[in-house]
């Protein structure tokens, strides 16, 4: 529960680090937030003698219908799922599900990626607004993906159906697919492309389900500019299903509490998660915190993008200005505002009680400032395709930002990047074009009191591998290796998740092959001495020569080529000459650490010949060693300046 | 006579039933458990009840073991230590498993523990394509160093998963003969033979959970059978699977994976046995006990099952957060929602002045307030004595009495004044929330499905269920709720009505338009030849050999399968045709579209071997008198948020009603083991076996 009025907050907090990176600045806010507080307090508050706020509705039938509108959206998700197509999101899980109330306020959402979820609360107001409510009958469904109308990239498209209870609207339900292909000048539409004309298709929000049919002229139309058409005709038809089994479910709750309490419901729904949620940041420590970071490049020119985040939190909750960002580029790293929304809202709820429900009462207390213009807020018509590089790395920036403010909550630097691979070609099996996607793990940042696991997805990211029994046998290719990266971690107290390794082998056919990535310069940072994770490496495997590929590419493939993506580690957190050495001892034994770095970088012996410590050597060699860790050169936030 | 005997063993009670094959007569006893050798407890309580029910150990035919080893053994990490072997460049499959964190927001999250640390996980040059065909011939010389190594790093147990091996086993049998050859000590399994499905990493994942408990579950099971002989058992032994069949000691060692769920699959099958005598065939069943209820479903007499399942997951509903958290397996599992809401679990007021319950439990220590042993926490089962539908005297038939008093106070400072409510208010809320989360759970096992709910009937069970199943039933609308006799010892039931049964799997990707018959029939064939031969072994008679055939299918490109029965012949071209047509109509329902054009295609090839056991009778009342005023032995003040308040309600005792005795609600049925509560405007009707009906006036 929140303070009680008495509480103090620490308003004046100086915590500069030798170089002065990390600065919390004064805060003359205490009566401001003492008088929103109060303000918080007063409207949330029915009943005078009650110590928690009362929720005027009643409260059984709130939880009741609480459960009962996630579990809506849950279903949806299912129904995706299983009746999809491609691998991407039958098994990778690359979609999620929303329901918004007539408002157009997010309600509820499935647990999906939570990379879509912050964009689809800004995406589907915008476009409900613009196509009109009273343009959408029972059984409409509008399609949707125009980056510049509060979408993200092209491949994730959006379709929104509304809700009637008896001719009432209800509502929205809404689903978000990562669509394999949406053409445009790569297979999988993922490339260093320079405008988002060259991206694919961009549908502006179109009525694709017209009275639950849908509309033969535009899906031909729409499929007309995508390789893989069988398989995404499929994906869109799941989609439709998700959207009906959402519109059923939501019906049967609006017919049997009827709509009023329904209406009456949400609005105590997103008012008693405005109330938990500022609980939650009344609790963060109030200040001012700010860290930059980079993208290694742009995939022209070789200069870093440069990010820079000021974090404020106070009782009204966390602004995030991203002003001093680099201006958006003639390459495909620039986020939309809704992208860049959604890296804020992410580290937000990563920061608060699990438990909070995710909707518009949390949303509007993320506010955020992103220049027009800049990479973090781009405007047409610059490709965005990579826009999610930058949405990535600022989740690390941001969460790098409040390291030292949040001591323990937040890791060293992890994968932070889409480590996306896309290709396709004509399939010699059956001569017809195909399109592959999937996005890879990497190491996760260690934590303070435990490493950092190998070989993960990281932040807003979440989608499962595709398995590899499935993927040859789907697709004309094979994968010769996928296997966890030895020696990736960034050393550490707790070191760094390892990063992983996967093969990609064309034996029969010509290709076209585009890595949409990063960090093959830099690695993910260290935090209070931990050093950074290893960089990722591309390389293209070809007549037994190795050619290193950039981060964002797209190559022509021969049949016989490989291409292995090796994506990075996470790094380490706290000095690596206080790792226990049993866990140095163990990870050597899983030739997770080799034996050189085991001694170099832990300043453990180990003997591998009984597989135990070396105790003495050890001791001694830690004592010896000055090992001028992350840490001793001060609390680096520039996260490359840790690699300079 | 013959009997059976059904020995449940769970964390704290080893229950044993005895049922008596002619005339369906049970009786049941419990003894402590035993953790630390389980097999203690066994023969206690198995001695106990032939004592007590004067019944020589010569006379019992089958003993049925439901047991959660498996399980523990894994959750508390005492698995063999145990080595895997691969494809070269894969040894990190279990490192990686499925790349994703199991909650979404969680910085601080882990990903399961590997079952097989990677120093003792080996690639092995060789490799098949997607067709089975091969691409390099298995390197035999590298597979004898793997094996000499593993042999020198004292592993137990062996787990080979080789990619695509699902279509060809060749490479995996030749690797299994040099281990045998090489270390003949271990015990080795083939993923083409524990789970020959596509997709390496839930078939790995299943290998290596088969083999690492082998070595414990056979020790285990060997234990009791010794003990058991000398006891002068001469009875077949037999294992609950996790699919709801049971199958022989012997086949339990070999293939442990089959067990990790045998205890909460009997519940199930006894509602299924239950609702099958009664000619009910789409049932849903809700066991409710101390710290979690299970929501589970019967369609057309036969238990739902699922193949997606993860051992040691943190949630169980299937889908959601929580996938991830533990280690999958692809062996057919009863597919139960399992819920942490029974009668312990705590309600409490959350920062935003929501009444919440669950997920804690008070569990069995302290307990709920009202048990007086310390609990300090408001749970369902204070909830539901504050509202008069516990009786604090007839707790356990007066075991424990209740104090009332303390969970009206618990639920005043801990929900009442929080919210600003009276305490009775609250405790009603506290109970209408967890019914609604029980709800939830009952809905993602019948309508998520595409089954209405309206075509059921509910059979509630456990100690705690027929408290709630009427409220339950009104809220989904099922028409009819069952409460069958001893409620509290249900579940133990299902131990004893199962038959003996094999699954078997065989992937064959086909697309329909070009199926080959003769094809799919040879692969049924050969699973039926196994079946049968493992079914002699059994001791079934010929006679009670049955087959069961299904088909995977799906439309071509998507990856997640319909089951369709098949029928026990080669198909016939005309059968093809209405096969697609119940695939499409079977889609339609699950999905709300089909695609009649869309190319489909067969997956799995399924195949169950059953051996059919003699069900024993149900055991009818002897009492038939029809008035329900002579079970009539008190009146209560029992609350019922319906009729605005607590209203005087008749409390009955179940022993003395009779059949086609009618009791109107409200009214509370109480025995020994449960408490039945029955709303205004329901009544509920006694059956010639003493269930209770329970529908609205």
């Amino acid at each position: 529960m929140m303070g009680g009025e008495g509480r103090t907050t620490k308003d004046e907090r100086q915590r500069t680090n030798g170089k002065g990176r990390t600065i919390i600045e004064n805060r003359k806010s205490k009566f401001e937030n003492r008088n929103s507080k109060f303000e918080i307090r007063k409207s949330a508050i029915s009943n005078q003698q009650s110590p928690i706020p009362n929720l005027p509705m009643d409260p059984i039938l709130f939880q009741v219908l609480a459960s009962a509108l996630v579990e809506a959206t849950e279903e949806m998700a299912i129904a995706l799922k299983r009746s999809a197509y491609s691998t991407n999101i039958k098994t990778r899980h690359d979609f999620s599900c929303a329901f918004f109330d007539r408002a157009l306020r997010t309600v509820a959402q499935a647990s999906g990626q939570p990379v879509h979820l912050g964009s689809l609360s800004e995406s589907v107001p915008r476009v409900v607004r613009m196509y009109g409510p009273e343009n959408l009958g029972a059984g409409d469904g509008i399609l949707f993906n125009d980056p510049y109308m509060g979408g993200v990239h092209l491949n994730d498209i959006t379709l929104i159906s509304p809700v009637y209870a008896d001719d009432v609207l209800i509502g929205y339900v809404a689903n978000l697919a990562h669509h394999v292909d949406v053409g445009g000048g790569a297979p999988g539409s993922i490339g260093a492309f320079r405008e988002v004309f060259q991206e694919g298709v961009i549908v502006p929000g179109v009525k694709l389900v017209k009275q639950g049919k849908l509309d033969d002229d535009i899906f031909r139309l729409v499929l007309a500019q995508i390789r893989s058409k069988r398989e995404t005709a499929g994906d869109f038809r799941a989609q439709v299903s998700a959207n009906i089994t959402g519109i059923k479910r939501i019906g049967a709750l609006a017919e049997r509490y009827g709509v009023d309490v329904l209406n009456t419901f949400i609005e105590e729904l997103l008012a008693y998660t405005e109330r938990r949620t500022r609980a939650e940041f009344y609790r963060l420590p109030h200040g001012v915190y700010r860290a930059e970071g980079v993208v290694d490049n742009d995939g022209y020119a070789g200069e870093p993008v440069q990010l820079k985040a000021q974090v404020t939190i106070d009782a009204d909750g966390i602004l995030f200005d991203l002003t001093g960002s680099d201006p958006q580029r003639r390459a495909p790293v620039n986020s939309t505002y809704s992208q860049t929304f959604s890296a804020c809202a992410y580290v937000c709820k990563s920061l608060i009680d699990p438990d909070i429900p995710v909707n518009s009462g949390f949303y509007k207390l993320v506010k955020m400032i992103a220049p027009l213009g800049t990479v973090t807020n781009c405007t047409p018509p610059s490709a965005v395709v990579g826009g999610w590089e930058t949405h990535s790395r600022l989740c690390e920036v941001i969460l790098r930002a409040l390291a030292e403010a949040i001591p323990g909550r937040v890791p060293a630097g992890s994968k932070g990047m889409m480590a996306q691979v896309a290709f396709g070609g004509v399939d010699p099996r059956d001569g017809e074009m195909y399109a592959y996607y999937e996005a890879l793990a990497g190491g996760y940042g260690g934590r303070r009191s435990k490493d950092g696991p190998d070989a993960v997805q990281t932040h807003s990211q979440n989608t499962e591998n595709a398995p590899i029994e499935e993927s040859e046998r789907g697709y004309p290719i094979r994968i010769p290796r996928y296997e966890l990266v030895d020696d990736s971690d960034g050393a550490g107290k707790f070191r760094g998740g390892l990063g992983l390794r996967r093969d990609y082998h064309f034996p029969d056919h010509d290709a076209s092959f585009s890595i949409l990535s990063d960090r093959d310069k830099w690695g993910p940072h260290g935090l209070f001495g931990g050093r950074s994770g290893k960089k990722a490496h591309y390389i293209l495997i070809r007549d037994g020569e190795e050619i290193s590929l950039g981060s964002k590419t797209t190559v022509q493939l021969k049949a016989g080529d490989t291409v292995s993506f090796q994506s990075c580690g996470g790094g380490g957190y706290g000095d690596p000459l206080e790792r226990d050495p049993q866990m140095v001892l163990n990870d050597v034994r899983d030739h997770k650490v080799s034996v050189e770095r085991a001694r170099d970088e832990y300043g453990v012996v180990v003997d591998t010949a009984n597989w135990v410590v070396n105790e003495i050597e050890t001791e001694r060699l830690r004592a010896s060693i000055t090992i001028k860790s992350g840490y001793a050169a001060g609390m680096e936030t520039r996260i490359h300046a840790n690699h300079a | 006579m013959a009997y059976r005997l059904g020995i449940d063993i769970g964390g704290t009670f080893t229950d044993a039933t005895l049922i008596n094959e002619k005339t369906g007569a049970t009786r049941i006893a419990k003894v402590s458990s035993t953790p630390g050798d389980p097999s203690v407890a066994f023969l206690r309580v198995s001695e106990r009840i032939l004592r007590e029910a004067d019944v020589p150990a010569q006379e019992v035919r089958y003993v049925v073991h439901g047991t959660t080893v498996a399980t523990n053994a894994i959750i508390e990490g005492k698995i063999a230590r145990t080595g895997f072997v691969t494809t070269d460049g894969f040894r990190d499959m279990l490192e990686i498993a499925r790349q994703i964190r199991p909650s979404l927001y969680d910085l601080q999250f882990e990903k399961p523990k590997p079952l097989v640390p990677r120093y003792l996980s080996f690639g092995v040059p060789e490799r098949l394509d997607a067709r089975g065909s091969v691409l390099t011939e298995l390197d035999v010389n590298a597979m004898r160093e793997v094996a000499v190594r593993l042999r020198a790093e004292k592993v137990e147990a062996v787990a080979v998963c080789f990619l695509h091996a699902y279509l060809n086993p060749a490479h995996e049998k030749i690797a299994g003969e040099i281990l045998t050859e090489v270390f003949p000590e271990a015990v080795v399994s083939l993923s083409s033979e524990v789970a020959p499905e596509i997709r390496e990493y839930t078939r790995a994942s299943t290998t290596i959970i088969n083999v690492s408990l082998r070595p414990l579950v056979g020790r285990y099971l060997q234990n009791i059978e010794d003990r058991l002989r000398a006891a002068g058992v001469q009875a077949e032994l037999l294992v609950m699977q996790s699919s709801g069949g049971v199958f022989t000691f012997a086949a339990a060692s070999e293939k442990p994976v089959f067990i990790v769920e045998s205890g909460p699959a009997a519940g199930v099958i006894a509602a299924t046995y239950l609702g099958s005598a009664l000619e009910r065939k789409n049932i849903l069943s809700f066991d409710m006990g101390g710290t979690t209820a299970k929501a589970g479903m019967v369609q057309d007499g036969s238990p739902r099952v699922t193949k997606d399942y993860e051992v040691g997951a943190a949630a169980r509903a299937g889908h959601g957060s929580g996938k991830g958290s533990g280690y999958p397996i692809r062996t057919p599992v009863i597919d139960l929602v399992e819920i942490g809401a029974g009668g312990g679990s705590i309600a409490w007021v959350d920062s935003g002045g929501a009444l919440r319950v669950g997920p804690h439990s008070a569990g069995a220590d302290p307990g709920p307030v009202c048990y007086g042993k310390g609990g300090t926490e408001p749970t369902i089962s204070d909830a539901n004595l504050v509202l008069g539908r516990i009786n604090p005297k007839f707790f356990l038939g007066g075991e424990i009495e209740l104090d009332i008093a303390k969970s009206r106070q618990a639920i005043k400072e801990k929900c009442a004044d929080k919210l600003g409510m009276d305490v009775v208010t609250a405790a009603n809320g506290i109970i209408e929330i967890a019914n609604a989360a029980r709800v939830n759970a009952l809905r993602l096992v019948s309508v998520q499905r595409g089954y209405d709910p309206r075509e059921f009937t509910l059979i509630a069970f456990g100690g705690a269920g027929p408290l709630h199943a009427n409220r339950i039933a009104a809220e989904m609308q099922v028409p009819t709720t069952l409460i069958p006799m001893s409620p509290g010892i249900f579940s133990a039931l299902g131990l004893l009505v199962t038959d003996l049964k094999h699954d078997y799997a065989t992937t064959m990707i086909r697309r329909v338009d070009a199926l080959d018959t003769r094809e799919i029939q040879e692969a049924f064939e050969k699973m039926s030849r196994e079946g049968h031969a493992m079914l002699l072994r059994e001791g079934v008679a010929e006679n009670d050999v049955q087959f069961s055939r299904q088909v995977e299918m799906r439309y071509v490109g998507q990856s997640y399968e319909l089951a369709l029965a098949l029928p026990n012949h080669e198909l016939a071209i005309d059968e093809i045709a209405g096969l697609l047509d119940q695939f499409h109509r079977a889609h339609e329902r699950a999905y709300g579209f089909s695609a009649p054009t869309e190319p489909t295609e067969f997956v799995n090839l399924r195949l169950t071997a059953m051996g059919k056991i003699s069900k024993p009778e149900l055991h009818e009342l002897k009492n038939m008198n029809p008035d329900a005023s002579l079970a009539r032995k008190e009146a209560r003040q029992v609350y019922f948020a319906e009729a605005n308040g607590y209203v005087d309600c008749a409390i009955y005792d179940r022993y003395k009603l009779g059949a086609g005795a009618r009791v109107q609600g409200p009214a509370v049925v109480e025995e020994f083991d449960s408490t039945v509560v029955i709303h205004p405007e329901y009544h509920a009707d006694v059956d010639r076996y003493g269930n209770l009906l329970i529908e609205r006036d």
